[in-house]
């Protein structure tokens, strides 16, 4: 199925709104774009066979435990994210294309600078590709599935309590 | 020298413990290299040719099996020019070959051959294989190495807590675990003492994971009430091995996976029930895998198995994976949630308590009131009739118990 140029912008709008809702800690809006079946994925590998049933990732949320993360952020006393991070994601290389049942597969790259102010303020750059799957619902896009391969996906990482 | 005597004292430590690098390096030779520590598990490298990289404090490390299905830890670093032999985290080779110039060696570490050996007037093969480790040993699949030619036995070292070991191992039909799920390593910008003293800490619960509590029902949240209702313990089991024990607090069965029933519940309290007993099997449900540090750098972390890293005096990583019981992979998919949600730097618990130990790791470096009093408990604790000291949930008994066992180590010439 071929693409048009309204989905391109439709997703780009979503893709860029979806990060800079995560990057300013906006959590209630940012919940909002999930659909009731969600699944965010972050693997623990950048190997493209990692099989969240098999091996350990970090993070592998359905759509409860998605509202658990978001929840957690909200209380206010997460002490990995108070006060939050201060973020800035770039996002580009953007491509999209169709599955079958009309849902829109994007996958894009970012770099995200943050500013770990929790304890020793320092700056942390984490980049990776981003696979959303988005689906419309009442006309608005969705986001289904969200998969983030960090580039450094199985290194030794530092706190990634903010939303990736 | 340090006097290790006089920084670990009966009720109070001082802060250089964590933030002095001669300490740190004091650390390297005596408990890490010295010592026995965890390098991984058997079931990681269940084939003659598998290797996984590990380090021993901060010796780069090899752990790797033999065509005799014997494990060897090898230091990972050529004999010829220091290159590491295996710069990926684990693989499968027929020998070990050195990338700078094919040095290869059998997977026992002897050296098999070097290219060009004309070059040499003599070489003696024998005395230039890859550094090993002298000494070996397992229980259950566990894997401890010691650098140290001579020293206590593994079994001397362990003692009694090979008990905590079982109590998470026996909760498979098979009587074993396996470490296949892959590990997550989180960084963290404190000593590596944190890490043992925090995973063992029965008091932060209320205060660093209150966020946790506020949102979902956990196991956890019996250590949040009144002082006095609280039924959990701490335990030092001597040696530096030390446990908190929620048992005491749970009431029905699996109650520390927070709850379960259905089919795979059945099926997993038969295949034990046939295998112990009713009355065995009910009490392995109801008091779950052990919680609790092998001195210096295991963590059975309930359904998790971690490792301790020491990276430098400000730095150390923890590792973790979650521990398939063999014989009921039905439970894998849950294992591998719990391990998200409670450990790693995206998880529900962990970067909290890695944000503190930071926090502390900055603390530690005032100068003013340097002395750490460590009495909590002092007041209340006893000792069991198999002579293991036993206090509160809250008590500091197990940081004691952890920090007068380093300083014994230290203390040795």
């Amino acid at each position: 199925m071929s693409t048009s140029d309204a989905d391109h912008r439709a997703v780009a709008d979503f893709v860029y709104r979806e990060a800079r809702l995560a990057d300013e800690a906006r959590y209630a809006e940012w919940l909002a774009l999930w659909t009731d079946d969600g699944v965010y994925w972050v693997p623990a590998a950048t190997d493209p066979g990692a099989d969240p049933e098999r091996h350990l990732s970090h993070i592998y949320d359905n759509r409860a435990r998605i509202e658990t993360r978001v929840k957690l952020l909200q209380t206010g006393i997460r002490h990995s994210q108070e006060p939050a991070s201060l973020m800035r994601r770039l996002i580009s290389n953007i491509e999209i294309e169709a599955a079958g049942d009309g849902d829109l597969i994007a996958g894009s790259n970012f770099i995200l600078a943050e500013l770990a102010v929790q304890a020793r303020r320092e700056l942390h750059w984490w980049a990776g590709r981003v696979t959303h799957r988005l689906r419309r619902v009442d006309g608005q896009l969705r986001m289904s599935r969200k998969t983030v391969v960090l580039v450094n996906a199985a290194e030794p990482l530092p706190n990634l309590a903010f939303l990736i | 020298m340090i006097d290790y005597k006089g920084l670990v004292q009966d009720d109070r430590i001082h802060a250089s413990l964590y933030t002095d690098p001669r300490v740190f390096d004091d650390e390297m030779e005596h408990v890490f290299h010295r010592g026995w520590v965890f390098v991984g598990h058997a079931s990681e490298i269940p084939r003659p040719g598998d290797y996984v990289t590990r380090t021993l404090g901060t010796e780069p490390a090899i752990m790797v099996r033999a065509g005799d299905g014997t494990i060897s830890v090898l230091v990972n670093r050529c004999r010829h020019r220091g290159t590491m032999v295996c710069p990926a985290d684990r693989g499968h080779v027929r020998t070990l070959t050195c990338p700078y110039h094919g040095w290869t060696y059998d997977l026992r570490g002897e050296l098999l051959g070097v290219p060009y050996p004309g070059g040499y007037a003599s070489l003696d093969k024998s005395a230039n294989g890859l550094p090993r480790a002298p000494r070996v040993s397992e229980y259950r699949g566990f894997v401890f190495a010691s650098l140290a030619a001579e020293g206590v036995s593994l079994a001397e070292h362990l003692g009694p807590a090979t008990r905590l070991i079982d109590r998470s191992c026996d909760l498979s039909p098979e009587g074993q675990i396996e470490l296949t799920a892959g590990w997550v390593r989180h960084r963290c910008a404190a000593n590596w003492k944190m890490l043992p003293e925090n995973d063992s800490d029965g008091y932060h619960l209320g205060f660093v994971h209150m966020a946790l509590f506020r949102t979902i029902r956990s196991q956890y949240q019996r250590v949040v009430g009144d002082e006095r209702s609280i039924k959990a313990v701490v335990r030092d089991w001597g040696r530096g091995h030390i446990e908190i024990d929620w048992s005491p607090g749970y009431e029905g069965l699996f109650e520390w996976l927070g709850s379960a029933s259905g089919a795979a519940v059945e099926r997993f309290v038969a295949a034990i029930e046939r295998r112990d007993g009713p009355e065995v099997a009910r009490r392995r449900f109801r008091e779950g895998p052990a919680h609790a540090l092998i001195f210096p750098n295991l963590f059975l972390g309930e359904t998790n198995i971690a490792i301790v890293q020491p990276v430098s005096v400000e730095e150390c990583v923890h590792w973790h994976t979650p521990m398939f019981w063999k014989g009921v992979p039905e439970w894998n998919g849950r294992l591998l949630r719990m391990a998200e949600a409670g450990m790693g730097p995206a998880s529900f618990l962990m970067p909290d308590d890695l944000i503190v130990a930071s926090r502390n790791q900055q603390g530690l470096h005032a100068r003013t009131s340097p002395w750490l009093y460590l009495g909590r408990g002092l007041n209340r604790e006893t000792v069991d009739a198999d002579g293991r000291i036993v206090s509160h949930v809250t008590d500091e008994t197990t940081n004691r118990g952890f920090f007068h066992h380093l300083r014994a180590v230290m203390s040795e010439v």
